[in-house]
């Protein structure tokens, strides 16, 4: 075996050697037989003539040797290569549509593959990530909570022998000034053994240590990231010991991360760590296993460290509900592998939602159609080429070698279209990113071309190219040879493609699949644009203004009065009114409430409610049903109000006209505490997809809190002009009034829609190209099927064959395939579409509209790509269709 | 022109190269005139077949190649038998012994 392998080395690298052996081999054979024909008397010339015809083809005795030695693979595959990058170049058209049609394949997947890489696969840049886990809380009732009470934390962290270390962080917006100018960023407070449990150290200085968290620690300290370092110190390294202000307070920067470091969630990057404060509430919780301990091991021992935990809470909650407090006490722990992270992204587009998975399905079925594509295009050239593959098997050609040769031309394809396809996925892990996440700042997704990505489109290519290529070229290979001999004397003899047919069918079928959600996507985002939102969406600004840093700001009361006040006279601005929560923010806070039913008993319930402004309604627009809104006199001391939704009124009122009518939210006893002044008109609130919900309002200078509030502006004309004039007037109050997330509720509504636009643009893109890729494909077919029944096409001309006849006999074959194609691909389309159900918006899965808007689409470019090359059949003068063979 | 000469059998070429480098070193064109003489030009020795099958048994290092001088002190590639080709010899004219005793019984008896 091994000297077999030497043998074939020497062949390999010692070629020219091997080469001029056999030549000198054979020559030296070639004189003795020619001196045996001279020795009996024939001339030189005869004899060596002789000699040469009883040995036959000295190339082909060469070809057979080089054969024997089993040199000639690696030899002939570098043959083949250059060979195919040869017919390539002499037919660039198909060459380019077959690239382009895999470089969207296999771009489209690589892309997907790149973007689940780092979403779900990616593991920290942090010592051992395999041993990370994380902790959530999973409530009986189903839903998962990411994070859990600091007390939990601690009692977790103090009584735990299964793990190495365990950490807490919290993340959360704070001014950062330094110098002149002051900005928002985003901070993560991490608790003392965050850093040490991560195995991570500081690029310059060092990283917060147990003693900065200590509730006597001597001075507070922040750790820069390494992006916002780059950012707002032009890396420069003297920042280190320098003091600056977060919120307000001094700090000192004491150490600056290293570039790769971003903490434990790649959708998140936080400007800075700091120490945990002393009572942050819920933190995310991650922990290292100790060697050697599993991931159950650590629950059977973490679940009932939990349990006490909580049990410790039972007595704080006396006044929670009942059927509240039960949920919380029955909660469990979860523990989690944490390699990759936290799992926001993966909760949020992988085990909670299937939005990872339709792009998936999506991208999938681009990649069929690009296989089918292709070998349809390779099928009907090998039908082109059977001339060639026949002469060159009657010249001596191997059919395997043949075969070797067809794959060798696929895979040279593949490689092209994936290096093509890399372009692709690069462009398309951007956008796909910038889609789901919202934008490319602030969070370590990027596009890296690295071997899993390299890997991965490498495997593509070449299963690509090997499913695409291996039944025409099996086809080649085995009927090349007789229908080719047939095919120089006569055309009749090519092949008929009935199997090209089927693939046809199949693109069709497949098309029709990306098309019907194509057009789903596209209904249920119309939809959703248009959607009633209960308010008016026209020239709505909202800005969030926060007066904790102003100094001069004494009186809130009056503050938020004046501000107000002051808005309203702002040219441009047609009404202004505040709020707790913005319209489509985090949708308000859910307070439970007590309400007195008709038949007397106290009804409870859990409610969401804001705290608006005077004047709010107005001004977002929801119409006031009943009753008044708030005014100036809701304020203080006077009596409790609360303006609720038409919802509220038929749930808890059954319908009836609730004003004047009362409820309380201050445990059971409160059912006559408040007093509903108002009906309003049923808005949307959080999601442009909810139902109607009840909802209550709530005063807010009855209920004033010192925190930012929203504030609500309807202006007469562009909002950028008045948004630019009310920046203006609240900078004039005090310059350190800060105002944050300034936008117009179309905005929000637009972000809201994101994935929606994602779904409905890659799915039109997507389909159109499928589109033309079977449109291309048809075409090809039925144009080589033309060119092959020109003869036929004469003399049925000849004998009395009508145009018409002759444009319905081309036509026939693309409606056949057309046909067999929908019939195949509606039921699949409707049954795929079920997944997407949750996603649509206004109408069904199998909506009647979005089917037949695909199914005409794909007809009609179907229909006029097999029109083409029939009306030309049509167009055929007899004589020249008969000349034609 | 009656042909009297007959095709080889499969497989039988790898045989009768074995034993004609069986008795000394030899190059190529010597081998097939060898076959030639010996088989009373009875079989059908193709020269074309002839050099892939040398270069198939060099490759299973059943006969090894050098180059030498031959008689008429010219350059040529002689083959010799190696020590796993002599075995692969015996064993293959075993068979064949077999095989031929067998046919030539049954053609004899049935």
């Amino acid at each position: 075996m091994f000297s077999d392998f030497l043998f074939r080395l020497r062949g390999l690298f010692r070629r020219k050697r091997v080469e001029a052996e056999l030549d000198e081999e054979l020559r030296s054979h070639l004189e003795y037989e020619a001196e045996k024909y001279i020795k009996s008397g024939l001339s030189p010339e005869e004899a060596r003539r002789r000699a040469r015809i009883a040995l036959g083809g000295v190339e082909q005795v060469k070809e057979e040797c080089r054969e024997a030695r089993g040199v000639s693979l690696v030899e002939s595959a570098a043959q083949d290569v250059s060979y195919a990058v040869r017919i390539l170049r002499n037919r660039p058209v198909f060459a380019v549509v077959a690239v382009l049609t895999l470089a969207l394949g296999i771009g489209a997947n690589t892309a997907m593959f790149s973007v689940m890489d780092v979403m779900l696969l990616r593991a920290l840049p942090v010592k051992n990530p395999q041993e990370l886990v994380e902790f959530v809380r999973w409530d009986p009732r189903g839903a998962i909570m990411g994070n859990l009470p600091y007390e939990v934390f601690q009692h977790l962290r103090e009584n735990t022998s299964v793990l190495s270390g365990i950490f807490a962080f919290t993340s959360d917006s704070r001014v950062f000034r330094a110098g002149v100018g002051s900005e928002r960023s985003t901070v993560h407070e991490v608790s003392g053994s965050f850093f040490s449990t991560l195995g991570v150290n500081a690029l310059l200085g060092r990283t917060i240590d147990p003693n900065d968290v200590l509730p006597n620690a001597e001075h507070h300290v922040v750790v820069l990231s390494y992006p916002f370092w780059s950012r707002r110190f032009g890396r420069d390294p003297s920042v280190v010991g320098a003091t600056v202000r977060v919120n307000g307070a001094p700090c000192t920067i004491v150490g600056v991360m290293p570039a790769d470091f971003f903490g434990v969630n790649r959708s998140r990057l936080p400007d800075m760590w700091a120490p945990l404060a002393s009572d942050p509430g819920q933190v995310w919780v991650l922990g290292r296993l100790k060697p050697g301990v599993s991931i159950p091991q650590a629950r059977a021992q973490l679940q009932p460290l939990f349990q006490q935990a909580l049990d410790s809470f039972k007595d704080g909650m006396k006044d929670s509900r009942a059927q509240e407090r039960d949920a919380f006490l029955a909660e469990k722990l979860l523990v989690n592998r944490a390699t990759t992270g936290t799992s926001d992204l993966r909760w949020q587009f992988w085990e909670y939602s299937n939005t990872l998975k339709i792009l998936l399905g999506m991208t999938g079925l681009v990649l069929l159609i690009s296989c089918v594509n292709l070998t349809n295009l390779l099928m009907a050239r090998s039908a082109a080429r059977s001339q060639e593959i026949g002469i060159r098997l009657a010249i001596g050609a191997g059919r395997r070698r043949i075969l070797r040769q067809l794959l060798t031309e696929n895979l040279v394809l593949a490689l092209l279209g994936g290096v093509v396809g890399l372009l692709v996925a690069a462009g398309g892990h951007r956008l796909l990113v910038t889609f789901l996440t919202g934008n490319l700042e602030g969070v370590s997704l990027e596009f890296r071309l690295d071997e899993r990505v390299l890997g991965f489109s490498l495997a593509m290519s070449i299963l690509t190219g090997l499913l695409s290529g291996v039944l025409p070229a099996l086809r080649a290979a085995r009927e090349g040879f007789l229908p080719a001999m047939h095919g120089i004397f006569q055309l009749r003899g090519a092949p008929r493609l009935p199997l090209a047919r089927k693939l046809l069918a199949a693109q069709v079928a497949l098309s029709l699949m990306l098309l019907v959600g194509a057009g789903l996507f596209v209904r249920s985002l119309r939809n959703l644009a248009t959607t009633d939102l209960g308010l008016a969406r026209e020239n709505l600004v909202l800005m969030s203004v926060d007066p904790s840093l102003s100094k001069s700001v004494r009186d809130r009361r009056e503050f938020w009065t004046q501000l107000t006040e002051r808005l309203a006279g702002v040219p441009g601005v047609r009404s202004v009114s505040l709020a707790g929560d913005a319209v489509f923010g985090y949708g308000g806070w859910n307070a439970p409430i007590w309400a007195r039913q008709p038949d007397g008993a106290e009804h409870d319930a859990r409610v969401p409610y804001n705290v608006v402004g005077p004047g709010f309604f107005q001004t977002v627009e929801i119409p006031l049903l009943a009753g008044r809104e708030f005014g100036w006199q809701d304020q203080g001391k006077s009596p409790p109000v609360a303006v609720v939704n038409r919802a509220f009124a038929r749930r808890f009122f059954a319908g009836e006209n609730p004003v004047g009518k009362r409820f309380g939210n201050a445990g059971p006893g409160s059912s006559s505490q408040i007093e509903i002044v108002g009906v309003i008109g049923d808005a949307k609130y959080r999601d442009l997809r909810e139902q109607p919900q009840p909802m209550f309002y709530l005063p807010l200078f009855q209920n004033l809190e010192e925190r930012p509030y929203q504030l609500h502006a309807r202006t007469a004309g562009d909002p950028a002009a008045a948004i630019a004039a009310m920046r203006g007037e609240i900078q004039a109050m005090d310059q350190d009034i800060s105002i944050n997330h300034v936008r117009t509720i179309k905005e929000v509504i637009h972000s809201l829609l994101q994935h929606d636009r994602m779904f409905a643009f890659l799915a039109s893109i997507f389909g159109l190209l499928a589109l033309l890729l079977t449109s291309i494909g048809i075409y090809g077919v039925v144009a080589y099927q033309v060119t092959r029944r020109t003869g036929e096409i004469g003399i049925r001309m000849a004998l009395g064959a009508q145009r018409t006849d002759v444009l319905w006999m081309v036509m026939r074959e693309t409606l056949l395939v057309l046909a067999a194609g929908a019939a195949l691909g509606l039921p699949a389309a409707v049954a795929a579409a079920q997944v997407l159900r949750s996603l649509l918006f206004g109408l069904g899965p199998s909506d009647p509209l979005a089917i037949i808007l695909a199914a005409a689409a794909l007809a009609a470019a179907g229909a006029l790509a097999g029109f083409l090359p029939a009306r030309r059949a049509a167009s055929l003068s007899p004589m020249d269709a008969l000349r034609h063979e | 022109m009656t042909d009297e000469r007959i095709d080889l059998p499969q497989g039988t070429l790898n045989l009768l190269i074995l034993r004609t480098v069986a008795l000394g070193p030899q190059h190529g064109w010597a081998i097939s005139e060898r076959l030639q003489q010996i088989s009373g030009k009875v079989l059908q020795v193709q020269q074309g077949s002839l050099y892939p099958a040398l270069h198939r048994l060099e490759r299973r290092g059943w006969i090894k190649a050098r180059w030498g001088a031959s008689e008429n002190n010219r350059r040529a590639k002689f083959y010799e038998l190696t020590g796993s080709g002599r075995k692969q010899l015996e064993a293959e004219a075993d068979a064949w012994r077999k095989l031929t005793a067998a046919v030539a019984q049954v053609l004899e008896t049935a």
